[in-house]
């Protein structure tokens, strides 16, 4: 899928429940074409992320659970990672320790992502050496973008 | 044992009527012989002194002998009297001493049967820690007979899980240490575990006077179990009310986008609404699931540094569309306080949006809030007010406002306002929580004062 560059800037009527998409937020430069993964266990939520990153300029590509994830994140190895915390067959934790244990994923860039926000699970991300963790609920695709491209920055 | 002490009672009961007995012939006795001596003195009591010191018909000797008696009456009824005294107190004690041992006795057998027979698992230990005994409910609890515990160190029941605490628990009791409530698994028969409330009490042994240990054994299995499962329905809860909720969020969103080829207007103020719809949607899960936290008592509190006059410019902005609507005045009466609170923002933003939102919701068209922010130095407390010129809270309703799931009668007037019945309990609920306090005061028709006091 080819990212569009030619959406108009439509301010919808409240002006920020609907945050536009605007040719300002495809990636360009340094962090265009980094390649993101998603592992999520939620096919609709993979395939409107996957369809909004490759939007936006980057290559994404996703992975169903974590099993999956891991060994697909080892042999590609993507900028960067979007992780979902609660999946079956292996947990976010889970598969953010093992990743940890590669010499390649030890430094790899990891976003959590969950549907839950309990102080505990920030503070477990931090240890794991994934600063960002991403709630679900309060994130529009755009801020998730904006997230994507900060993360990818440092 | 009771026969016996019938049979001692009987006895002693006897005994005091024979003393009593005594003591009365030998006071009658007394009483005949000397009576006739007494008689006969007032029946001739023609004393002439003057002829050569005699009585009349009485010799000095006559009158010697009976005074004597007089005296030995005298001395007669007094040691029976002391006799009686000294027999009848032994006596007396013995029977209240007999009285008293049969209290004990009757108190010792409803403490035994109330040990054997309470709801309550007991066991003594010795001070080592090895079980000694236990009631029928502590031989339920474990499932043995009580070979199969006795002599058996009760700290060795400890479950693999709570080895450390186990072991922390038998050094308090070696300490001298009582332990009170400590929540525990322990190991029953057939490996089953279960979950208990135990509390040691030190006592001493009655023949050796060696320390001992009365433990209390509360099962809380059941109770264990439900409160997992209440925090696993919050959990599941939270994830699977959540997920399609944001599955349907993120996809309106990428449709209104024009990513995927532009919409005409009408088409766009579909998914506007859809997606505002759905907004309102996540925002009643929450309230629904931070209602379900308080309940449970897994509302976590993280307090830092927030500045809440930032805080409330924040959520104006997410109202902004429903004041332009309403056309509501707003005033801030900040006086620069506030910047720097001790609180936990994100529960914080729910009470304080909660006040606000109410404000607006239930306010008239060009109606006004009035925010104010007041710090009073030195005692360090905060205050956020919320005013507002609507419909106010009738009198009779206003003792009920913060319970769950009540309404005022008057917002069911408002035709636009969607009330669950839970934003104002939750206000008070998170306030509580927190530390805090909030108090109203409102008039029907004129408006409402909320305050928070942090």
């Amino acid at each position: 899928m080819e990212p569009q560059t030619t959406t108009q800037d439509t301010q919808n009527a409240d002006g920020k429940d609907v945050v536009q998409s605007t040719a300002q937020d495809i990636a360009q430069g340094d962090i265009a074409k980094k390649k993101i993964l998603i592992i999520d266990d939620d096919e609709n939520l993979t395939t409107v992320l996957v369809d909004k990153l490759n939007f936006s300029g980057f290559i994404a590509e996703s992975a169903n659970d974590g099993v999956v994830g891991l060994k697909k994140a080892l042999e590609t190895k993507p900028d960067l990672i979007l992780l979902d915390v609660i999946m079956p067959n292996m947990s976010g934790w889970e598969t953010l320790e093992k990743l940890r244990i590669d010499a390649w994923g030890e430094n790899a860039k990891v976003i959590m992502l969950t549907a839950l926000d309990k102080p505990e699970s920030v503070a477990h991300a931090m240890e794991q050496g994934s600063t960002v963790f991403i709630v679900k609920t309060n994130y529009t695709l755009d801020q998730i973008v904006e997230k994507v491209k900060e993360v990818l920055l440092t | 044992m009771q026969p016996q002490g019938q049979e001692t009672k009987k006895g002693l009961k006897t005994k005091h009527a024979i003393i009593s007995l005594t003591i009365i012939i030998i006071f009658t006795a007394g009483l005949y012989l000397s009576v006739p001596y007494v008689i006969d003195f007032f029946r001739n009591p023609q004393i002439d002194l003057g002829q050569g010191y005699s009585f009349e018909g009485y010799s000095i000797l006559d009158i010697q002998v009976m005074l004597l008696s007089i005296l030995l009456y005298t001395a007669i009824v007094l040691i029976g009297y002391i006799i009686y005294l000294l027999l009848t107190s032994s006596t007396r004690a013995g029977l209240i001493s007999e009285y008293r041992t049969k209290d004990l006795s009757i108190a010792k057998f409803q403490l035994e049967e109330l040990y054997e027979n309470s709801p309550v698992p007991y066991l003594t230990i010795n001070k080592n820690g090895e079980i000694k005994g236990g009631n029928k409910s502590a031989l339920r609890f474990f499932g043995v007979v009580p070979e199969e515990i006795s002599k058996k160190n009760f700290f060795a029941f400890t479950a693999e899980e709570d080895k450390e605490l186990g072991d922390r628990l038998l050094n308090f009791f070696k300490a001298d240490s009582p332990i009170d409530k400590q929540e525990i698994r322990l190991i029953t028969k057939e490996n089953g575990v279960k979950w208990a409330s135990i509390s040691i009490f030190l006592t001493k042994d009655s023949v050796t006077r060696e320390k001992n240990g009365l433990v209390t054994v509360f099962d809380i299995t059941e109770q264990k179990h439900l409160d997992q499962a209440k925090t696993e329905f919050v959990s599941l809860a939270s994830h699977q009310l959540r997920t399609p909720l944001v599955t349907i969020k993120w996809y309106t969103e990428m449709l209104n986008s024009d990513q995927l080829g532009a919409l005409n207007e009408k088409q766009k103020d579909y998914l506007n609404k859809m997606y505002l719809v759905n907004t309102e949607m996540i925002d009643l899960v929450e309230v629904l699931l931070n209602v379900s936290r308080i309940e449970i008592g897994t509302l976590a509190i993280t307090k830092q540094k927030t500045n809440v006059p930032e805080m409330i410019d924040g959520i104006l902005v997410e109202l902004a569309s429903q004041i332009d609507k309403k056309k509501i005045v707003f005033q801030k009466r900040y006086n620069d306080v506030l910047t720097n609170v001790n609180s936990d923002p994100k529960l914080l933003r729910i009470i304080i949006q909660n006040l606000i939102t109410n404000a607006i919701k239930y306010n008239k068209d060009g109606g006004s809030v009035t925010i104010s922010l007041d710090e009073k130095s030195g005692i360090g407390q905060s205050s956020i007010s919320v005013s507002d010129t609507g419909l106010g809270i009738p009198k009779d309703d206003q003792n009920r406002i913060f319970s769950k799931l009540f309404r005022a009668a008057n917002v069911k007037d408002v035709s636009n306002a969607q009330s669950t019945g839970l934003g104002l309990y939750l206000v008070k609920s998170v306030a509580e929580a927190m530390g805090g306090s909030i108090s109203f005061v409102s008039e029907e028709n004129a408006g409402s004062t909320f305050t928070l006091r942090l």
